[in-house]
């Protein structure tokens, strides 16, 4: 069968598109979904196109069977998907507390919209709580945020073979605005850039007798006593620890003397970039830092840089989610964060100018500022 | 900051704003520019007032979506009233003579106001359909974000098809674009 992109080529696309692309060139065998604005065209571009490259797409009833359905698929030994939002991304909880306690191999793309609630069908990045650590477990899974319709594709081809090689739940944490917009990028066969695929197997229908030609497949969501669960959860935390140090990414410019640090994730950075390229300009000690995985964090660079500045500015489009993560990393440091929260709502380069350049020329305290801890 | 031209086009459903924002951006996309086209998407599924943000710049575009235009180009009376939160000091405002609106319902805040009459040229003139045409060519008149020729290349990677069916249809439609630089110079 034909590749769905040979080589690479330069397109304009929005960022739903771009997602059912990079599934394809990533090999994703089948998505599962549910609809939810504004992920919608994920599902309509991969329904379109699947069936020209023999693969699948199966409609469940709610999201909650849309995560299940990707687990079965997973456990059959396909690289399987599904995408969601807002609300669903709620629903979506419930099976992904289950591939982390069974460490499996799904990848969902997360378009956020407003909340609580309904909210908006719109924008924000108040998802994060939700998709670094919803469930009720302990947030052993990986999250990519991503920045352009250029990261949406790098992000989701990655995302496949992180959760095959770790097998840990894998997020790509996109937003309604990445979804919906238009913008050029370079869309390619990862072979080209030497990526391949690293190969999905079944967890089930294995051949042999288990326990006389190979060992038994345990994959478990229930267990009997306190000290059984224990030791699972435990192996769980060290093989996720393990895995940190390859996993996390970031993307950093300007620190160096740097007094202020702006740290922001996904859409909200690109602003951020070109506000420290302005402020650079104009004299001003300013740096920049990004997260890529908002789990695991990159903790080790951040503490690194939080010790090296004054004062951390944190932009996000939600009420405090991203800064409560940034806060927990940089426990015990003696470092101002100062809050740039607007939820639900864009951020534009101006508006971190302005705020930086007051929190710099007044010398000035940020205003209601949420210090982190103290040493 | 070296910006990016910020554009924001407004009207009544139908009468195709979405399509002169995506047109051009897809025009200036192949002219190589930087470019970032987002619709406005909420839950009303008709009689909303339909918004387009285009950016079209030499460096990649910081931020989806911006608090004041460099140009804002209302159809309708709604849309005036809508698009007045992105009208600052440096604002170009253009609006369509036909709208429905107060005279005080303008935003006299902008640096130039720019009465067309794009409705009426195009239905005396021309036809309803090409309304948005002409509105375009307004638009690449005023930024010169892309030139004539690479706006009618980009109406022929999206009409041509229907312009093989009846070549008429390709010449109303550069009269079209010919006329709406011709309603602002």
């Amino acid at each position: 069968m034909e590749k769905p992109i040979e080589g690479e080529k330069k397109v304009f696309m929005t960022g739903n598109e771009v997602v059912a692309w990079a599934a394809l060139a990533a090999g994703a065998e089948i998505m599962y979904g549910y609809p939810i604005t504004p992920q919608n065209e994920i599902m309509h571009y991969w329904t379109r196109l699947a069936p020209k490259y023999g693969r699948m797409f199966l409609q469940t009833e709610d999201e909650l069977s849309a995560g299940f359905t990707t687990i079965g698929g997973v456990m059959g030994g396909r690289r399987a998907f599904t995408a969601t939002a807002g609300p669903g991304n709620v629903l979506m909880q419930e099976p992904m507390a289950m591939a982390e306690m069974m460490r499996l191999p799904v990848v969902v793309i997360i378009m956020q919209r407003g909340g609580p609630s309904t909210g908006t069908v719109i924008y924000s990045q108040q998802e994060v709580t939700l998709t670094t650590l919803g469930g009720n477990g302990e947030g052993f899974r990986i999250v990519y945020s991503t920045a352009s319709n250029q990261e949406l594709f790098d992000y989701v081809i990655k995302a496949f073979n992180t959760a095959w090689k770790y097998r840990f739940p894998t997020f790509v944490l996109g937003d309604g605005y990445q979804a919906k917009m238009r913008e050029p990028l370079v869309i390619y066969d990862p072979e080209v850039r030497g990526i391949s695929p690293v190969p999905a197997e079944p967890f089930l229908g294995k051949p042999g007798v288990p326990g006389v030609d190979r060992p038994p497949g345990h994959y478990r969501n229930t267990y009997n006593t306190e000290e059984e669960l224990y030791e699972v959860i435990m192996g769980l935390a060290r093989a996720y620890e393990a895995i940190i140090p390859e996993v996390v990414e970031f993307e950093e410019e300007a620190v160096e003397g740097a007094q202020l640090l702006v740290m922001s994730h996904g859409v909200v950075s690109r602003a951020a970039k070109s506000a420290v390229r302005a402020l650079r300009r104009d004299g001003y000690p300013v740096g920049y830092f990004r997260p890529i995985t908002l789990r695991p964090l990159p903790v080790e660079v951040m503490r690194r840089r939080a010790k090296e500045v004054r004062q951390i500015l944190v932009a996000e489009s939600a009420y405090g989610q991203f800064a409560r993560l940034v806060k927990e990393a940089l426990y015990g440091l003696q470092v101002e964060i100062v809050p740039l929260f607007r939820p639900g709502l864009g951020i534009n380069p101006e508006d971190i100018y302005s705020r930086v350049q007051e929190l710099i020329k007044g010398g000035e305290k940020g205003a209601g500022h949420i210090a982190a801890t103290h040493a | 900051m070296k910006k990016p031209l910020k554009i924001v086009v407004a009207g009544e459903g139908g009468q195709g704003v979405q399509a002169v924002a995506e047109i051009l951006a897809e025009a200036a996309y192949d002219e190589g520019k930087e470019v970032l086209y987002i619709p406005a998407f909420g839950v009303e599924q008709r009689g909303g007032v339909s918004l387009a943000y285009l950016q079209v710049g030499d460096e990649p575009i910081p931020a989806p979506k911006f608090e004041k235009a460099d140009i804002v180009v209302a159809l309708s009376g709604r849309a005036v009233r809508r698009t007045r939160q992105y009208v600052g000091p440096e604002t170009i405002f253009i609006y369509d003579t036909h709208a429905d609106v107060q005279e005080e319902e303008l935003p006299k805040e902008a640096k130039r106001l720019i009465p067309i009459p794009g409705i009426e040229v195009a239905r005396k003139e021309l036809h309803p359909r090409v309304f948005n045409i002409l509105i375009m060519g307004a638009l690449i008149k005023l930024t010169s974000i892309v030139g004539l020729e690479d706006a009618k290349r980009a109406l022929e990677k999206r009409l041509g098809h229907r312009f093989e069916k009846d070549p008429s249809l390709r010449e109303l439609n550069y009269r079209a674009l010919e006329k709406g630089m011709a309603l602002v110079s």
